[in-house]
């Protein structure tokens, strides 16, 4: 029995060793001197490792650094938004039955769906008419109409499994609802707000359509549309282009590593009961 | 604590009592998040529709001096071949994608259904490419696959399956195989997690019974998990196609739709037709045109799950 269980974890390290090749060798090809990627056969480990290709195109190119700068500026707020937002509402379609509740889990499951183009192209006209295009503001109102939607849908759960007789004492106890709320509720779905934190970190940070439509000037736009810019202009430069992809991908996986049980329940949890 | 032993004991009443009053405050919570959704989804769902009624050439938009044109656009873009070859492209594209995250999908759930030190772990880090920046994700693929230093010619010619290297995205057939492979990576892992959870509520009696019978594993996965997986499937199909048809970033990045048109799914065409060509009109209606499939398919999903206490 024992062999057995030891048998499929070395099984299963071989499938997640596979399955992260690509990532693996993303970071192993910015390690390497430009020239080294057109060895044959490719040198599976960079030797010897280099920041070289961080050093230009990373550090040394403040195109790269702008559109960190910008993705930073856009993502904050539009993860404050989206939690200001979607923490009320998820409580409020938990706790409330609501005559309303269905057409607004309705609303909220079919915004996830829409493909973003098809928010983009219209929001690029309406931004127009308001000054939004080209802006920051613009960015973090598009990005967080999806967020939203998807925050609202995957917090639900865990607001449901609030025990209804805990806010009843605090309303006994003279709390206002919403200070039952605030109180009570909201130290108990801690890990769906890690959650929800996370996944709309993940989803604005790595989002690329609207800053690719909506973001027309250099100076703000994000550092994804940054990198397919590169691809235009760099094609084949592997070392600098692997070295931006792997920038972009850190914040990711730090935050993956280290939050990821809650991320993985939470998309359980969202993904297969609504 | 103390309150919750109180609470058990107050009267029932009291707490009923007052909410009747303050029930406009229940519709706090949620309508801003609404109001938000509905500007921010529904009002450019009905902008685009109208805005595909006009004649709407990006400097006529911007001067104001936009025509009405009816539905002109509608008869000009079905009479238009590119939008039934980007809707066919699409279609091959999303099916062969949502077949190839199913089988690796099941695989991986099936492998990770059973308990071993360490799976944890293991089954969370095969989830990084579902989190990973889609840009991100492309650009790895189109290095991978890159003619001449690519890993993936590399290997598949160290073993002999190829004795000269595909470029693979410079042709139309393999352009396509390689964007359904970038994107089958992607979404596996969550097709990996429905089905994960499906396999969980699949009762292990069963298959002790059929061991008992003689059934080997091979039987056992035909006749127990597949039928019973099916309702779970049925999810990873709908929601794979939903999420599949409207993918852009991965593409985008990795061929602009090229070449050609080999890959020119419909949300790049619609991409190009309004930010390319600059013909808001055209691209709006592209854009609704588009949204018919999966509209379908979203109401078949929200009915066959309503069942399962969604709404």
């Amino acid at each position: 029995m024992r062999t057995r269980t030891v048998g499929l974890s070395v099984t299963g390290l071989i499938v997640a060793v596979v399955y992260l090749i690509p990532v693996y060798w993303m970071v192993a090809t910015s390690l390497k001197e430009t020239g080294d990627v057109f060895n044959s056969p490719p040198d599976l480990v960079p030797s010897p490792p280099t920041l070289a290709a961080y050093r230009d195109a990373v550090f040394g190119d403040s195109a790269v650094l702008q559109g960190i700068w910008s993705s930073t500026i856009i993502t904050i707020p539009t993860l404050l938004l989206t939690l200001a937002l979607a923490v009320p509402a998820a409580y409020g379609l938990a706790r409330f039955s609501l005559r309303v509740n269905g057409v607004v889990m309705l609303l909220m499951l079919a915004a996830q769906m829409l493909p973003t183009i098809s928010l983009a192209l219209p929001m690029f006209a309406i931004f127009s008419d308001y000054g939004l295009v080209d802006t920051y503001a613009g960015l973090i109102i598009a990005n967080t109409s999806l967020a939203l939607p998807f925050a609202v849908v995957m917090l639900r759960p865990y607001m449901l499994a609030i025990p209804q007789d805990l806010m009843d004492a605090g309303l006994l106890d003279g709390c206002t609802g919403f200070r039952a709320f605030w109180k009570i509720g909201l130290p108990l779905v801690q890990p769906g707000l890690v959650m929800v934190a996370t996944l709309t970190f993940v989803m604005t940070w790595g989002e690329f359509v609207f800053g690719l439509t909506l973001a027309t000037s250099d100076a703000i736009q994000p550092i994804t549309v940054v990198l397919n810019r590169f691809v235009a202009q760099f094609g084949t430069q592997w070392t600098n282009l692997m070295a931006v992809s792997t920038i972009i991908a850190i914040p990711i996986i730090v935050i993956f590593v280290l939050l990821q049980k809650y991320v993985v329940a939470g998309i359980s949890e969202g993904g297969i009961k609504d | 604590m103390s309150t919750t032993v109180r609470a058990a004991s107050a009267p029932a009443g009291a707490t009923t009592r007052r909410r009747p009053r303050r029930h406009w405050s229940r519709y706090a919570y949620i309508a801003p998040a609404v109001v938000f959704v509905a500007a921010t989804t529904l009002y450019p769902l009905y902008y685009n529709i109208s805005l595909s009624l006009y004649d709407a050439p990006i400097q006529k938009f911007l001067a104001g001096t936009i025509e009405f044109v009816g539905l002109a656009n509608y008869a000009e873009e079905l009479r238009n071949p590119e939008l039934w070859t980007g809707l066919r492209v699409s279609l091959i594209y999303t099916v062969a994608t949502i077949a190839l995250m199913y089988v690796i999908g099941l695989a991986l759930a099936v492998f990770f259904n059973r308990k071993f030190v360490g799976r944890n772990a293991v089954r969370a880090a095969i989830f990084l490419p579902y989190i990973l920046p889609s840009v991100v994700a492309a650009n790895v693929w189109r290095w991978i696959l890159d003619g001449s230093y690519g890993l993936v010619n590399h290997a598949l010619m160290s073993v002999g399956i190829i004795d000269a290297p595909v470029f693979w995205l410079g042709r139309g057939n393999s352009a396509l195989v390689a964007v359904v492979l970038a994107t089958a990576w992607t979404m596996a892992p969550f097709a990996m997690l429905l089905l994960l959870a499906g396999l969980q509520n699949i009762p292990k009696g069963l298959y002790e019974a059929a061991s008992l019978d003689g059934a080997g594993p091979g039987t056992r996965f035909r006749a127990i998990t597949l039928p019973l997986l099916r309702p779970v499937s049925l999810v990873v199909a709908l929601l794979g196609f939903i999420y599949t048809f409207r993918t852009f970033d991965t593409i985008f990045i990795m061929t602009k739709g090229g070449p050609g048109d080999a890959t020119t799914v419909l949300p790049i065409l619609a991409y190009n037709e309004a930010f390319v060509n600059f013909e808001l009109g055209s691209g709006a209606t592209i854009n609704t045109l588009m949204l018919v499939i999966p509209t379908v398919l979203a109401l078949f999903y929200f009915r066959a799950t309503r069942k399962e206490d969604v709404l």
